[in-house]
């Protein structure tokens, strides 16, 4: 079934039809019959009617109607006829009904004796008209049935719009229900029959809701912690170097080790910050540009460090967003860029303004990135090992920066970038309306 | 006139439309049931309805031309022919749908193109007559309007059976539903011969054969639930010894093809 309201309308319909119309088939014959009775006791009633005529004032060519063909016998002869009727007897003499084929018809014939005038009445009316006029009067009832199927067809589907409401009703609200929003659906005015449905599903968000919290609170929780041992850690390591020999590869692994898992929990505090929950109404208008240029200022050391060229195009663009959320994302991406970026490559910003919407393009050209790594990088804890320079990373910085971008209602995509070799990451923004 | 117009026309439509929805839900059942088959795109149907509309009315235009061929028995032969590439395309269609002999794209094709021969040739058979016969009653006009609420009845009712017998087989559970349909498939395969073989021994071709059994007393061809039956498994009230034979034969030929039975038993896993 692929459509609840389409096998309702069509199965109901279907099935009143079906009995609908067969209904008047089964009763077709009976009621012809007691049409046919009908019409024969008003044959009857006509043939006594003929008997009571004044019989001087009929002559051969007389006529009771159109249908009603007669004849009046006295003693072998014919006293009066109608025009329709033949010169010998249209019925054999014999009281009651029969049938007869005179005049290019067939005659349903009905014949009496009168005894006080002792003369044979016989009347006669045309089959084919008594058939036609029989069918029209049991049609007459067969009409308004097959007129009324599409009038049915047009209430059913009505009625069944109608009572799909609530379905429909509570699907829209479950679309248009926020990715964080984890609130219960309502029951007021719910259907008994979609009460269980409404039921489970907010037993669904309340499992949902209380998972998502323990991961929080896991994460949260597990990132400040481990913060403190390993600024501790980081103070023994400096104090250690001033007693061995910090040049030694040992030395230098336990550094980048540490070095690491600060990295790690750092990224972790802000998967955390920027998850829907938190994102609360600390949204700003924003120059997204300004706010790049800021960053970029920020963040020059590291690129001068690998000797790589970092540039900032474009202009002023307003926007509507959490600032350090934005900065966040920015810097994962300005990260990751310089990470997968041979030592003297070139890394491009751009912030343009488009079509109700604000573009932010950070490109490099390094190795880029292949077509099945594509599909996974946004996952969480999902590392691309693109060339040996790669630095300290957990898989978490683009897992970040999707999470961002759904905040801001923005949508991220990887390409291939404009200087023939390297990726390209886009994040498109809904511009600030200017009124 | 009414009632004649009813039997004649549900005749028609009522065959027509049960195996439109036979086929319907074995092409729905196999493409849920095996990976390797494909439902026939619903563009075919409408195809295969509008080319034999179109047809019914060419064949009933060019019926007093058609009635002159092989010595006046022209509609006769045509229509046997017909029906036979019916059962033929039909057979084949089937063991297209699950056939993995062909590529998807090729297979896909014949399926539809055979689905198309079937619907195409079965409406504009049955249409045909249809217009026929009202084209005959359009000289009397007090049969008129009897004709037309006959005919308006009929449609519904075999419509109607259509889409009962469509949701009921939807309704089973898919296997057996499958099977059903597969099951009816082959009794439409052997009614269709069996008719190729009356209208083949009306028009002289075949020789006539004694009658088998006569059970009008018990269930007459001219009730609603007679024609159901007609339309369903081919059910005749005084049928020949060669339609008999003709229908038996026609199925067993299809059971015992080696690829209807492997599909057979492969519905079961």
């Amino acid at each position: 079934m692929t459509s609840i309201r389409r096998f309702l309308l069509a199965g109901v319909l279907a099935a009143l039809t079906l009995f609908s119309f067969i209904a008047p088939l089964r009763g077709y014959r009976s009621s012809m019959a007691e049409v046919e009775t009908l019409f024969d006791a008003h044959l009857l009633d006509a043939s006594k009617l003929v008997a009571n005529l004044d019989m001087a004032r009929i002559t051969r060519q007389s006529q009771l109607g159109d249908n009603l063909a007669f004849q009046v016998w006295e003693d072998g002869k014919l006293l009066a006829a109608s025009s329709q009727a033949p010169s010998d007897h249209m019925a054999p003499l014999q009281q009651g009904f029969d049938f007869a084929n005179f005049d290019g018809y067939r005659w349903r014939t009905y014949s009496w004796f009168d005894e006080s005038t002792q003369r044979w009445i016989m009347a006669a009316e045309r089959t084919d008209q008594r058939f036609a006029l029989a069918e029209n009067v049991v049609l007459e009832t067969v009409l308004p049935i097959l007129l009324g199927i599409p009038v049915t067809g047009l209430l059913i589907w009505l009625i069944v719009s109608q009572g799909l409401k609530p379905l429909t009703q509570l699907s829209s609200d479950l679309q248009k229900k926020p990715a964080h929003d984890l609130s219960e659906l309502p029951l007021r005015a719910t259907p008994k029959e979609l009460v269980p449905v409404v039921n489970a599903v907010n037993g669904l968000i309340h499992r949902l809701g209380a998972a998502l919290e323990r991961e929080k609170r896991l994460s949260a929780d597990a990132a400040h912690e481990l913060r403190t041992p390993i600024t501790a850690l980081k103070i023994q390591l400096h104090n250690l170097a001033q007693e061995v020999d910090a040049g030694s590869e040992s030395f230098r692994q336990l550094e980048q080790g540490v070095e690491r898992m600060g990295h790690l929990v750092e990224q972790l505090m802000s998967l955390y910050r920027t998850s829907p929950e938190q994102f609360t109404a600390d949204c700003t208008d924003i120059d997204l540009h300004a706010l790049a240029q800021e960053l970029v200022a920020r963040m020059y050391p590291l690129f001068e460090a690998r000797q790589q060229t970092l540039e900032l195009l474009g202009k002023r663009c307003m926007m509507r967003g959490e600032p350090f959320a934005l900065e966040t994302l920015l810097a994962n991406l300005l990260t990751n860029a310089s990470k997968y970026t041979p030592l003297g490559g070139r890394v491009q910003v751009n912030v343009e303004a488009g079509d109700a919407v604000v573009v932010l393009k950070v490109q490099d050209n390094g190795a880029g990135i292949s077509a099945e790594d594509k599909a996974r990088i946004f996952e969480r804890f999902y590392r691309v090992d693109r060339s040996s320079n790669a630095g300290p990373g957990c898989g978490l910085g683009l897992t970040i920066v999707q999470h961002v971008a759904a905040l801001h209602q923005a949508t991220v995509s990887v390409h291939a970038s404009e200087f023939g070799s390297g990726a390209a990451f886009t994040v498109i923004f809904p511009a600030l309306m200017e009124t | 006139m009414f009632l004649d117009a009813v039997i004649l026309v549900l005749q028609e439509v009522l065959e027509a439309a049960l195996l439109l929805s036979v086929l319907l839900v074995v092409n729905q059942l196999l493409d849920q049931h095996f990976t390797s088959s494909h439902r026939v795109a619903m563009r075919w149907y409408g195809a295969a309805l509008l080319t034999g509309t179109a047809g019914a009315a060419l064949m009933a235009w060019a019926m007093p031309a058609l009635s002159q061929w092989f010595d006046y028995v022209g509609p006769e032969i045509v229509n046997a022919f017909m029906q036979l590439l019916i059962v033929v395309c039909l057979y084949v269609h089937c063991l297209l749908l699950q056939s993995t002999l062909l590529q998807r794209r090729r297979r896909d094709l014949y399926a539809g193109l055979t689905l198309l021969v079937v619907i195409a040739f079965g409406v504009a058979r049955e249409g045909s007559e249809i217009l026929l016969y009202i084209d005959g009653i359009m000289g009397t006009p007090a049969s008129l309007m009897p004709v037309l609420l006959g005919t308006g009845v009929a449609t519904g009712i075999g419509v109607s059976a259509g889409v009962l017998l469509y949701y009921a087989l939807v309704a089973l559970p898919s296997l057996v539903a499958l099977r059903t349909g597969m099951v009816l498939l082959v009794l439409f395969a052997g009614n269709m011969a069996a008719q190729v073989i009356l209208l083949l021994t009306q028009a002289n071709w075949l020789p006539y054969s004694p009658v088998l059994w006569d059970s009008s007393g018990l269930l007459t061809e001219f009730s609603v639930s007679g024609q159901l039956l007609y339309a369903l498994v081919g059910y005749e009230a005084t049928p020949s010894l060669a339609q008999v034979g003709g229908y038996i034969a026609a199925m067993l030929l299809i059971i015992s093809t080696p690829l209807f039975r492997r599909c057979w038993r492969s519905i079961r896993s």
